[in-house]
């Protein structure tokens, strides 16, 4: 090619991309956009699908088009994905908040990009550092690990009356985080954990683990794992005659994770949650689920209705007159929401969701009834 | 007691790593190709036994054993492992080798994503082999599947044995593996060859994937993890050997399982790849030596 | 401008003006996000041109990539998040920490063949992800660590979008210079004999460790500077970048671009980021397509998208040093070049050589004579260094042999040539003869073999386009152009015929004239008879005779083990 041709060429592109953004941008009446960035491929897109379909009902009617764009697992795909969304399509400044992965590891990548760029990004990661960092972009709507392993300790140790708790983690962003704030919770209500160890997701047989967990007299299994990894450790506890209390994370609350396991051997678990919505009866909550049941073909987690409420609450934003970035942010911060699962306030640091259940399985089904709500949890002690 | 316990979960798992170790060395014995999709066939397994389960759920209203599902499980894998060898492999068979590694991890990129977006992310079961629940054997509580996946893989690779040694299409294979050159001048069909070792070699790894779909679940995501084990089993037992991959996967089970049951399981697993490099300092060519002269 | 710069520039010119257009594209028209991918796509090109070092030229599928990627973006990460320490610190110590790091596991783990040599760099990779992941106070765990600072140099801040991406692609410029420095084509070559010719890297005088780890080192030195850019773009460093998808990516890459080409790096890194973004539009069936496409470009140019670039300058000729050529040593009188004692050899229980002596002088022409297993290859490959003498001494006019490593004793002016000629397929004529001088002899010889080898028309042909008698005396060529003074020839006379015989004795005629020293294995008599200044013959491992032609011809127990051999 010949210098002439190449600036020809050259030229010729840059006319025609001024032409196509000359022609878009005009019009004021364009809806704002509401980009979802969730993993939709990869180990975790279970709990991303969740989130995309969460929001795409809440998106449903409001006008604004569901936009879906994978960030997979890693923090590299992520950043893709924001750049793709705020650089591509139609005018960054439509975009008013973004619909974040639950991937803790992710958030850490994006929070940089969300201030730099200044849009609000809501999410359901538990991953306690992403609230910490100072950040005036991040509003979660999932309680996060301070507010779940609190009610997760304190269900174990006051209820249950464990005081010999054996702790056992995924050795994942999810796993690790949460195993933090369940040590020092423990330890604070004097039931240190008498085994806590680590288990990596692709660890098949849980026998040299649970017989661990038998020779230090465990009176409690707390388990802070994700679905798969749960429910072997359910089942080969209970084959193995292990039958202590166990109270797990919030995976088991999936129903996709009780699919894998008879009631029978459901039989004395517990789980926290922010929500569990099949269980619930009130009659607003029986349409999401069943709403959801009939749009997707499965069943809503709570993340899939946290990420609802969350997109519900920007739908209230804008709603009441806030149609840019710092509107919406300022309304998150300063306004509360009365959501399916619970009321969302920010504490000032973007944590929007201080509420958590436990839910137990009576050994006969595998919905799981609400045996406690914990209210108002600030994550200290 | 807890110790016999212990030594028949490694064995069973063990065994299911085996039939999956086994497979990739048919492959490898039928080509001198790595196929890296192997995992991603084992997982393919898993999958079209939750998928058979689903359709004779609609036939049939009781829950059916998993072994009525293992003939068709091994039926459909084997014709997976056709087209993984007519698209990944014969097309390119006369190029350098490293070229299959990308074709094959190509093939698996669309089976781990293909079922992803079919079947999604959720882990996943099917039924047990001949039941579930456990019984007791001399004080031993064993698990009916872990007696199950033994005694099916003994039968697998007994099979396999007689096949290759009894009959005049093993005779071939050998043959073929042992020097492809000599092979064709005696008049041995090359292409046939390659294509039965995939076949048997991706059947092996579907029936590892039954086997470990109800015992231990299994997600659209599980290849690479398998892949990395039946290397390490391969590789360490002796490249190409049969009985090195054998007792690769074993070695693998045993730290899982025992070791890990001594100290923990993050310890376990590097403990696992300390003894490996310290195996191949000692013994370069694996644990049986190398049974198969790399051509590449 | 020299003739051959403009050739060389009207021979990139497709490739200038693509990279021109791309300059062109990524600084006025890409939107941030286009140039995010570029950036990312440099920093892979760096990344990849070390991988293509120990896979691709010294041809050892290392699986350890990602973990110097991995390693280079902690270092990084964690020096720059936990202790501030600015990109000047950091960049240099992610390099020098994946490289020092190659060095202490490369020296036990290169010497493994093939899979046991990949297994060793997985499992080191695999321990540094359980590291990562569980050493939770340093690493951050699996979360990883936040707060990698941008890369600053003084007050210099290289912000995300047009400068990152101008310093990430300058620094793929310096690696790519690196790279063909370090490629020059007489190293390329000796790759190619180190990949394609095993047995013979010694007779080069290749130091086939050495230049193993030079490549395991250049590879990890990449592998950690490209980590830690990457770490700089993501502000955020975890164990993916340790995992095996990093290291699938990097072999991905590697195989779709090419595997030996600095274009190949550049084409497979650029192509292999964009792909999957491409994609998008599919929802969760965009990897599916992925795979798909990576399938059908394996299959269809297996050999890598470089391979339709014309060659480039770094796939050129080797340049020959114009040093003349200087006289031969012609000895006055003749002395030992070659003297071993006693020397006895078993493999398992065949006594391959037993109490074996032998001198050879300047000038000499020995035949060496015996029926097939009396041990004359062993005896050569114990010459040569290659085999270990259970007992006895093999010491040349300026080394002890047995204690020398084969390369060391070409090196020393011991060449040999094998019983099938050991050439790389690829190499042409001329560059392996060229080789074999750089390597083995300091003075340039090249031209006067080439003469006398009768070479001088098919000097540009590739090794593996000659006839069998082409390259037999390529070999010999091969192994003077070391200017050696023993020269061991391996049935030289196998499979030529009669007139090619005439052609190879008259060229060792020649050079012993000069004072070489040759030891010519053979069974052929008629070739041997006329060629020999002395005969010695081996039966099961002794020598049973040793002198002029004539007498060893008519000794009986050479005719009985000799011509016993004949009538079989």
């Amino acid at each position: 090619m010949s210098v002439n041709a190449c600036r020809f060429t050259t030229a010729a592109v840059i006319t025609a991309i001024l032409l196509l953004t000359d022609l878009q941008s005009p019009s004021v009446a364009e809806p704002p956009r509401i980009p979802v960035l969730v993993p939709i491929t990869g180990f975790l897109s279970l709990e991303g699908t969740s989130q995309r379909n969460g929001a795409a009902l809440a998106l449903e009617g409001s006008g604004i088009a569901l936009e879906v764009d994978d960030t997979a697992t890693s923090p590299e795909v992520a950043i893709n994905a924001f750049e793709r969304t705020i650089t591509s399509g139609r005018a960054r400044d439509d975009i008013v908040a973004i619909v974040a992965p639950m991937l803790g590891t992710q958030m850490l990548a994006l929070v940089p990009l969300a201030d730099e760029f200044a849009v609000p990004m809501i999410t359901i990661s538990g991953t306690a550092r992403i609230t910490e960092l100072g950040s005036p972009n991040v509003f979660r709507f999932f309680p996060g690990d301070a507010v779940v392993k609190a009610a997760h300790a304190r269900y174990a140790v006051k209820e249950l009356g464990v005081t010999r708790p054996a702790v056992l983690f995924q050795t994942t962003a999810y796993g690790q985080s949460g195993r933090t704030e369940l040590d020092r919770n423990l330890t604070g209500l004097n039931a240190p954990p008498v085994l806590s160890e680590g288990l990596d997701v692709s660890v098949k047989d849980m026998l040299p683990i649970l017989s661990k967990v038998r020779e230090t007299r465990a009176d409690a299994l707390l388990l802070h794992l994700h679905a798969g990894p749960s429910a072997l450790v359910i089942r080969q506890a209970r084959a193995m005659g292990l039958d202590i209390p166990i109270v797990a994370g919030s995976a088991m609350h999936q129903p996709e994770t009780a699919a894998l396991l008879e009631p029978s051997e459901l039989a004395g678990v517990c789980a926290e949650s922010g929500a569990s919505p099949i269980s619930e009866s009130d009659p607003a909550m029986r349409a999401f689920v069943e709403h959801y049941r009939d749009t997707f073909d499965r069943e809503p987690d709570a993340f899939a209705l946290a990420q609802y409420d969350g997109v519900k609450m920007l739908l209230a934003a804008i709603g009441s007159g806030a149609h840019d970035a710092a509107a919406i942010r300022d309304y998150l911060k300063t306004n509360s929401y009365n959501g399916l699962a619970m009321r969302y306030e920010s504490d000032g640091k973007g944590n929007m969701a201080h509420s958590a259940v436990i839910l137990c399985y009576d050994g006969n089904g595998r919905v799981p009834a609400i045996v406690k709500r914990y209210n108002n949890i600030t994550g200290a002690l | 007691m807890l110790v016999a316990q212990l030594a028949l979960n490694a064995v069973a798992l063990g065994a299911a790593y085996a039939l999956v170790a086994i497979g990739f060395v048919l492959v490898l014995n039928a080509t001198t190709a790595v196929n890296f999709a192997h995992g991603e066939s084992v997982v393919a397994g898993g999958f079209i036994a939750v998928a058979l389960t689903g359709v004779a759920s609609g036939i049939w209203p009781s829950s059916l054993p998993g072994i009525i599902f293992l003939p068709g499980v091994l039926l459909l894998t084997a014709l997976l492992g056709l087209a993984i060898a007519s698209l990944a492999y014969l097309p390119i068979r006369n190029k350098p080798p490293v070229s299959v590694f990308v074709t094959t991890i190509a093939f698996g990129i669309i089976v781990t994503n293909g079922l992803n977006a079919g079947f999604g992310a959720a882990p996943r079961t099917v039924p047990a082999l001949l039941g579930s629940g456990t019984v007791e054997i001399f004080g031993i509580t064993a698990s009916r599947q872990s007696l199950a996946i033994i005694a099916t893989a003994t039968l697998l690779i007994g099979m396999l044995a007689i096949l290759l040694q009894r009959t005049q299409l093993g005779r071939k294979f050998r043959a073929s593996a042992q020097d492809p050159e000599m092979a064709r001048a005696l008049g041995i069909r090359l292409t046939r060859i390659t294509l039965l070792g995939f076949a048997l070699g991706t059947a092996f790894a579907g029936a590892a994937g039954l086997l470990l779909a109800h015992q231990f679940f299994i997600t659209p995501f599980d290849g690479v993890g398998l892949i990395l084990k039946a290397y390490v089993a391969v590789v360490i037992g002796g490249w190409g050997s049969l009985r090195g991959a054998t007792l690769g996967a074993m070695l693998i089970a045993t730290f899982e399982v025992a070791v890990a049951s001594v100290s923990s399981q993050s310890l376990a697993e590097g403990l696992l790849y300390i003894a490996v490099l310290l195996v191949l300092l000692i013994r370069p060519e694996g644990i049986f030596g190398e049974t198969q002269r790399l051509r590449a | 401008m020299s003739p051959d710069r403009t050739e060389l520039i009207q021979r990139q010119s497709p490739l200038l003006a693509g990279g021109g257009a791309l300059v062109v594209y990524a600084m006025f028209i890409a939107s941030s996000y286009d140039q995010r991918l570029l950036t990312i796509s440099g920093i892979y090109v760096i990344m990849v041109l070390g991988y293509q070092f120990i896979f691709g030229h010294a041809g050892a599928l290392s699986l350890a990539q990602g973990a110097f990627f991995g390693v280079g973006a902690y270092v990084t990460g964690i020096l720059g998040s936990q202790l501030g320490a600015g990109f000047l610190a950091t960049f240099p110590a992610s390099i020098a920490i994946a490289a020092g790091l190659a060095l202490i596991v490369g020296i036990p783990v290169l010497r493994l063949a093939s899979h046991y040599f990949a297994l060793a760099t997985l499992a080191l990779s695999q321990l540094l992800l359980l590291l990562a992941i569980n050493w939770e106070p340093v690493t951050g765990g699996a979360n990883g660590l936040p707060g990698v600072p941008p890369i600053q140099i003084g007050d210099l801040r290289i912000d995300r979008g047009v400068p990152q991406l101008a310093f990430v692609w300058g620094l793929a410029g310096v690696a790519i210079l690196i790279a063909s420095r370090q490629l020059r084509p007489i190293r390329v070559a000796m790759f190619t004999v180190m990949r394609e010719s095993p047995l013979a890297v010694p007779a080069f005088g290749i130091d086939a460790g050495l230049l193993r780890l030079r490549a395991f080192l250049l590879s990890a030195a990449f592998g950690g500077a490209a980590g830690a850019l990457f770490v700089h773009t993501n502000r955020v460093v975890s164990p993916e970048t340790l995992g095996f998808g990093t290291m699938v990516t990097c072999l991905t890459m590697t195989v779709v671009g090419g595997r030996f080409r600095i274009s190949g790096a550049i084409i497979g890194a650029l192509l292999l980021t964009h792909l999957p973004e491409w994609f998008r539009g599919f929802d969760e069936y965009y990897l599916v397509m992925v795979g798909v496409l990576l399938l059908a470009m394996v299959i269809f140019v297996p050999d890598g998208l470089a391979s339709f670039l014309k060659d480039s300058s770094w796939a050129g000729q080797i340049r020959t040093r114009a040093r003349p050529a200087e006289p031969t040593d012609v000895l006055d009188a003749a002395k030992p070049t070659l003297n071993i004692t006693n020397v006895s050899k078993r493999y398992g229980g065949i006594q391959a050589l037993d109490r074996v002596g032998m001198s050879i002088e300047t000038g000499e022409i020995v035949g060496l004579i015996g029926p097939n297993g009396a041990g004359k290859t062993t005896l050569a490959n114990i010459i040569t260094g290659i085999d270990r003498a259970d007992s006895g001494s093999s010491k040349s006019a300026h080394i002890d042999l047995a204690a020398a490593t084969p390369t060391a004793i070409a090196r020393n002016g011991i060449a040999r040539t094998f019983q099938t000629p050991q050439l790389p397929n690829e190499l042409t004529v001329r560059t392996a003869i060229e080789v074999a001088a750089a390597n083995n002899g300091g003075h340039c010889l090249t031209d006067t073999v080439i003469t006398s080898c009768q070479l001088i028309n098919i000097l540009d042909a590739p090794c593996g386009t000659l006839p069998h008698g082409v390259r037999r005396r390529v070999e010999i060529a091969r192994a003077l152009a070391g200017q050696p003074h023993l020269l061991i020839l391996d049935e030289p006379a196998a499979g030529l015929a009669p007139d090619e015989q005439t052609v190879v004795a008259e060229i060792l005629r020649a050079h012993a004239a000069k004072g070489l020293a040759i030891l010519v294995i053979d069974h052929n008599i008629d070739f041997l008879q006329p060629l020999a200044t002395r005969l010695a013959c081996l039966d099961s491992g002794r020598l049973i005779a040793d002198g002029s032609v004539a007498d060893v011809l008519a000794d009986d127990a050479v005719l009985t083990a000799y011509f016993g051999i004949l009538r079989q």
